[in-house]
């Protein structure tokens, strides 16, 4: 196990990440020295603070989807915060950034709570308001900001060496990128970034595993907002004046450019995109007046025709060159179920009623799940079968009713909440991750369980091979046939070893020997004590797996019992297939 | 009066039909039964040109549509009525009616007010409820203006998919009641999706069973309502794959 | 009294006139986004570029100005199917992320393009009624009626009364309608699906390009000038009610008298701030406006 784990580390040091900050350290050091002119050296710190800039909306944006259109704001707030600390209060420069990376903090949760209500192009919205209600106060309260005059004579950070040349100042600058990249990237592959990533993809997948959406979104806001006034502050220290014309809209969007264009999902992007819009104006001199132009056009370009940017394709040739690492074995098998004794209740619904405005989709049903069984919810299209599943796992809120799982009543929590209580779900139409790797996807819903950081993997590594999927673990999603799409769902339900595991129609789209396996891996689960409710369309697949059928027609309950008895049952089958007399009758 | 051959239709990862073929004459009503999920949704939607097949065709009156638009095949005389009603909620009735004629150009007024009036004959509760936007309307009256609309196209062939889906029973007898007459007395060849297999069957002359993107029985509707395979089609499907 | 009565009739008025140029915009902006669920951020680009061809047309080409008018709302017309073909259609079927941004490269493409063709300095252009000296007007009751400022209060209503005629009472108004409802079961109908999002973007374009060329003569004709219109229409639209036709006129009117009275008697400084302020306590408090979204769909 101990030259396992070396070997292990030493493959995690010679990642291309890590070699590529290597690289970037020399790169660094290099490049000041290189290109000594002092207007090259200038473009050195103003692409190095725009890069950074930049980087935040890879957080808020690349990892978690949400849009920004105020990230000139918050490069503005540490700006100016070091621009005043500076001068007028005459504070210390790391204190004065201080103060501005807290005022960062502050706004950005203040935006990022409004996405409790607010997504899409609302949120867009408010982010403009931000932005432009900012640069009206940073222009016209003339007493504090010096208005549209600005600010000069920004001192310099004080550092181990004086950083009193443009060269110094420049190797700072791009140090600090440097380091901002470095976190941003290992950002991307904590438990926080595949959770940002998560949401992107399909927030209520994510919610409805245990992850808090609505807390990563406000951290996810405040992380960007804070690395763009760092941003600011770099800016600000370099150039030695600031105005609020360099922190409006117009460079709001640009930074939104510079991200997309380089690609928003990876740091690597971000740079690319913010030197690419630092310089460009530089070679296309002759071409100064249309440069802006060609950068709004190659946004529509970039996002037609390649929607994950010039460092996305760059990745997709890498991609042909990588080299897979495999996954090391599961320590232990996959552990589901809980404790406590077989046949007893976990899951008591009484009287629950859904009404979605005229139409009432669940009429006061009954229901009673206990331990150890696999328990079906049957009946025709239309009869509220879904609608009881997303009334169970929290996505929707019932008219009346109540539900108690594990004792405890459930109604009105958070989805998250719910997971965290040990209910786990799959969704009708697959809610994959789909960007992220079949191992991310498993890692996601791993988390639900908490802990360490090695029982998570533990129970991920169980899950996966669980499924037989471990030589596809670092695949796509979207590139994996069906069949292996609703295994990968399958496995990240159970990787954090629920108690009570809800299927929204696994069998849906699967051919007979995909139902036989999923029918082998159900029958499994359920000996090693996994309660399951599963909704299905297919009867044989029913039969051979569960022990107790609930059926619902329009909304109420019509049946229960064992699933023989229930298919025998002629209300049941006139559910289905029609009343015949009626039917002769017409 | 049109055909289909051997289609096989996919909706990217997932194989919806695997070579599907049936054919529905002029005149008929037939049915096509089977489980959720089983593809028959899929069958209207390639017929009525929103989904294109990878194999196979579909014929009309002998030449092929199936490359076609969903507006060309329209054109065509085919009106799908498709799952879920989808009236339109902010217009009226009567508009939702007058847009049913868009298949064809420059029709006259005469003619327009005398098929509404046809309409207003066969859902006299459309009549009382002519100037009511679409989205007030129950769930049976939307399904009434939904036929009312499909025929308004004076079409070939009606496509129908489900249409008594969350109806009550009372209602499901009169739609079907009124699925027989148009029929009966206007000659209208229908091709009728149905979960709720006695009641197609009732009214059908033929019928097709599917599972799982294959048609596994077919037959004259008499033959399969005496024979217990559909039954299991619905309540014990998966063995005939 | 009778003088603050008719200052505040000033405000009124005058707030009337620049609520009824974003109510136009705004209803540029509503009707593209009923009928393809786009949110098109560049709205305020075109009227921009209605402003910019006139004056291309009548200041550099010297045409009379009617007919720099007319020519000018061919182009914007020409410049709507443009937009559809670049724009929209290739991104028809992705989310609505990618859409937004590529709007936002549009908006960056037309405002830089136009500096580029253009230059920075503000250009006059004149206004419909000229008179020497300028924009005329009447005394009345104290209050100064601008005939420019009448004229866009005309037009805006007469447009938004046309716009009504024709989505009440005529076929291809409905057709356009139940495009904007539901496009998939239009096309099962036969109704020429993509003909109606083409006129769709057609007509935005033109609300766009009327406006710009109403406001020129009152503000300066900049590359700028449809960046604050756009952003205060999509306020109004947001605070009128997202998605509604009343909404946005009426939002937009309501927002251009909160700025006239708000520069008035608060702050002018601030005055751009006031429609963004609205703006925000709409989103915090209210983000469905004060019409609601559409008839609620079942989750």
């Amino acid at each position: 196990m101990s030259s396992e784990h070396t070997k292990q580390t030493t493959a995690r040091l010679l990642k291309p990440g890590y070699l590529a900050l290597a690289l970037g350290a020399v790169v660094v050091v290099l490049l000041p020295l290189i290109f000594t002119s002092r207007y090259t050296t200038n473009l050195f710190v103003l692409g190095s603070s725009w890069g950074i800039a930049t980087l935040g909306l890879v957080v808020v944006l690349g990892y978690t989807g949400q849009i920004s259109l105020a990230q000139a704001a918050f490069y503005g707030i540490g700006a100016y915060a070091v621009a005043l600390g500076t001068t007028r209060w005459d504070v210390n420069w790391w204190l004065a950034l201080l103060l501005g990376l807290i005022a960062a903090t502050l706004a950005g949760a203040v935006l990022g709570s409004t996405t409790r209500k607010l997504g899409g192009h609302y949120l867009a919205m408010v982010t403009i308001c931000f932005q432009i209600i900012y640069t009206l106060v940073t222009t016209n309260w003339i007493a504090v900001t010096g208005g549209p005059d600005g600010i000069s004579n920004i001192k310099r950070p004080p550092f181990f060496v004086p950083l009193n040349s443009a060269q110094r100042y420049a190797w700072f600058a791009l140090a600090v990128l440097l380091l901002v990249a470095g976190l941003v990237w290992w950002l991307r592959d904590t438990v926080l970034g595949r959770a940002m990533r998560a949401i992107r993809e399909n927030e209520l997948a994510a919610e409805a595993l245990g992850v808090d959406t609505r807390r990563v979104k406000v951290i996810a806001f405040t992380i960007s907002a804070v690395i763009g006034a760092l941003g600011g502050a770099i800016y600000a220290s370099g150039y030695l004046y600031i105005s609020p014309d360099s922190f409006n809209f117009d460079h709001a969007v640009a930074f939104l450019a510079m991200v997309l264009v380089g690609g928003s999902d990876s740091a690597l992007g971000a740079i690319l995109g913010a030197g690419l819009l630092t310089f460009l104006p530089e070679w296309l001199r002759d071409l100064k007046r249309i440069y802006l132009v060609i950068y709004g056009c190659a946004i529509i370009l970039v996002i037609v025709f390649m929607p994950e940017g010039l460092w996305g394709y760059v990745k997709l040739i890498g991609r042909r060159f990588a080299r897979v690492v495999a996954l090391p074995p599961a320590p232990r098998p996959i552990r589901v179920g809980g404790h406590g004794a077989k046949g007893e209740e976990i899951l008591r619904v009484e009287k629950l009623l859904k009404r979605f405005g005229g139409l009432l989709a669940v009429d006061e049903v009954d229901l009673v799940v206990r331990r150890g069984e696999v328990h079906a919810l049957i009946g025709p299209n239309g009869s509220g079968k879904t609608t009881i599943i997303n009334l169970l796992s929290g996505l929707y809120v019932p008219t009346a009713g109540r539900i108690h799982f594990l004792d405890r009543g459930i109604v009105g929590h958070r989805p998250s909440r719910i997971a965290h209580q040990g209910m786990a779900r799959s969704f009708q139409n697959l809610r994959l991750f789909r960007e992220l790797s079949v191992w991310e996807n498993i890692l996601v819903g791993a988390h639900r369980a908490g802990g360490h950081e090695s029982e998570t993997q533990a129970r991920a590594l169980a899950a996966i091979e669980f499924v037989g999927l471990s030589d596809k673990a670092h695949e796509l999603c979207r590139n994996l046939p069906y069949g292996h799409q609703k295994l990968v769902e399958l496995a990240r339900a159970i990787a954090g070893e629920p108690e009570l595991l809800l299927l929204d129609e696994p069998g849906a789209g699967l051919n007979q020997t995909e139902k036989q396996e999923l029918v082998r891996l159900l029958k499994r689960l359920n000996e090693m004590g996994l309660t399951i409710l599963i909704v299905e369309h297919d009867m044989s697949l029913v039969s051979s797996v569960a022990s107790v059928a609930t059926v619902l027609n329009f909304g109420e309950k019509i049946a229960e019992g064992t699933v023989d008895e229930v298919l025998r049952n002629p209300a049941v089958v006139e559910a289905y297939l029609g009343n015949r007399e009626v039917a002769l009758g017409v | 009066m049109f055909e289909v051959r051997d289609v096989h239709v996919a909706y990217g990862a997932v194989t919806a039909l695997r070579g599907i073929s049936l054919e529905v004459r002029e005149g008929e009503i037939v049915c096509l039964l089977g489980a959720n999920g089983a593809g028959k949704s899929t069958t209207l939607r390639t017929v009525s040109g929103l989904l294109h097949p990878l194999k196979g065709e579909v014929l009309l009156d002998g030449k092929p549509i199936h490359h076609l638009s969903a507006v060309a095949i329209a054109k065509r005389g085919i009106s799908h009525v498709p799952e879920g009603r989808h009236v339109f909620p902010g217009l009226t009735v009567r508009e939702n009616l007058v847009l049913g004629t868009s298949n064809r150009s420059n029709v006259r007024r005469e003619e327009m007010e005398a098929d509404m009036a046809r309409m207003f004959k066969l859902f006299p509760d459309l009549e009382r409820l002519k100037s009511a936007l679409g989205w007030t309307l129950s769930g049976g009256q939307q399904q009434m203006l939904a036929i009312a609309r499909g025929l308004m196209a004076r079409p070939k062939v009606l496509l129908m998919d489900e249409p008594s889906l969350g109806l009550a029973p009372i209602l499901v007898q009169e739609v079907f009641r009124v699925i027989k007459e148009i029929n009966a007395t206007g000659g209208t060849t229908i091709l009728l999706v149905e979960q709720n297999a006695s009641m197609a069957l009732a009214i059908s002359q033929r019928g097709y069973v599917m599972e799982t993107g294959r048609i596994v029985l077919q037959g004259s509707a008499q033959e399969l309502l005496q024979n217990p395979q559909v039954r299991d089609a619905y309540l014990g499907g998966g063995k005939g794959a | 009294m009778f003088e603050s009565l008719s200052m505040n009739g000033q405000l009124v008025f005058a707030g009337l006139a620049i609520g009824g140029v974003y109510a136009l915009v705004a209803l540029g902006f509503v009707m593209i986004f009923r009928a393809t669920n786009v949110v098109n951020f560049s709205q305020g680009e075109f009227s921009m570029l209605g402003a910019y061809f006139l004056f291309a047309l009548w200041h550099g080409l010297k045409l009379n100005y009617f007919v720099a008018i007319m020519l000018a709302l061919v182009m914007m017309a020409a410049f709507g199917i443009l937009f559809e073909l670049a724009i929209y259609y290739p991104l028809r079927n992705r989310s609505f992320l990618p859409v937004i941004i590529a709007t936002i490269g549009a908006s960056i493409m037309m405002q830089n393009g136009a500096l580029a063709i253009f230059g920075p300095s503000p250009e006059k252009v004149r206004p419909v009624i000229d008179t020497v000296g300028g924009t005329g007007g009447i005394m009345l009751a104290g209050v100064f009626f601008d005939y420019q400022y009448m004229i866009t209060m005309l037009v805006t209503v007469l447009l938004v009364g046309l716009q009504y005629l024709f989505f009440e009472y005529t076929l291809l108004g409905k057709k356009m309608q139940a495009t904007s409802q539901d496009k998939t079961m239009a096309s099962l109908l036969g109704i020429p699906v993509g003909l109606m999002i083409a006129l769709t973007f057609i007509y935005s374009s033109l609300l766009g390009g009327l406006s710009g060329m109403l406001v020129a003569p009152i503000f300066f004709v900049t590359h700028k000038m449809g960046a604050t219109l756009g952003l205060k229409a999509f306020a109004a639209t947001i605070c009128g009610g997202f998605g509604d036709v009343r909404g946005a006129i009426l939002g937009g009117l309501a927002l251009g008298v909160i700025e006239s009275f708000g520069a008035a008697y608060i702050s002018a400084i601030y005055k751009d701030g006031f429609s963004f302020l609205v703006l925000f306590l709409f989103l915090l408090l209210r983000p469905q406006g004060i019409f609601g979204e559409k008839v609620a769909e079942k989750a």
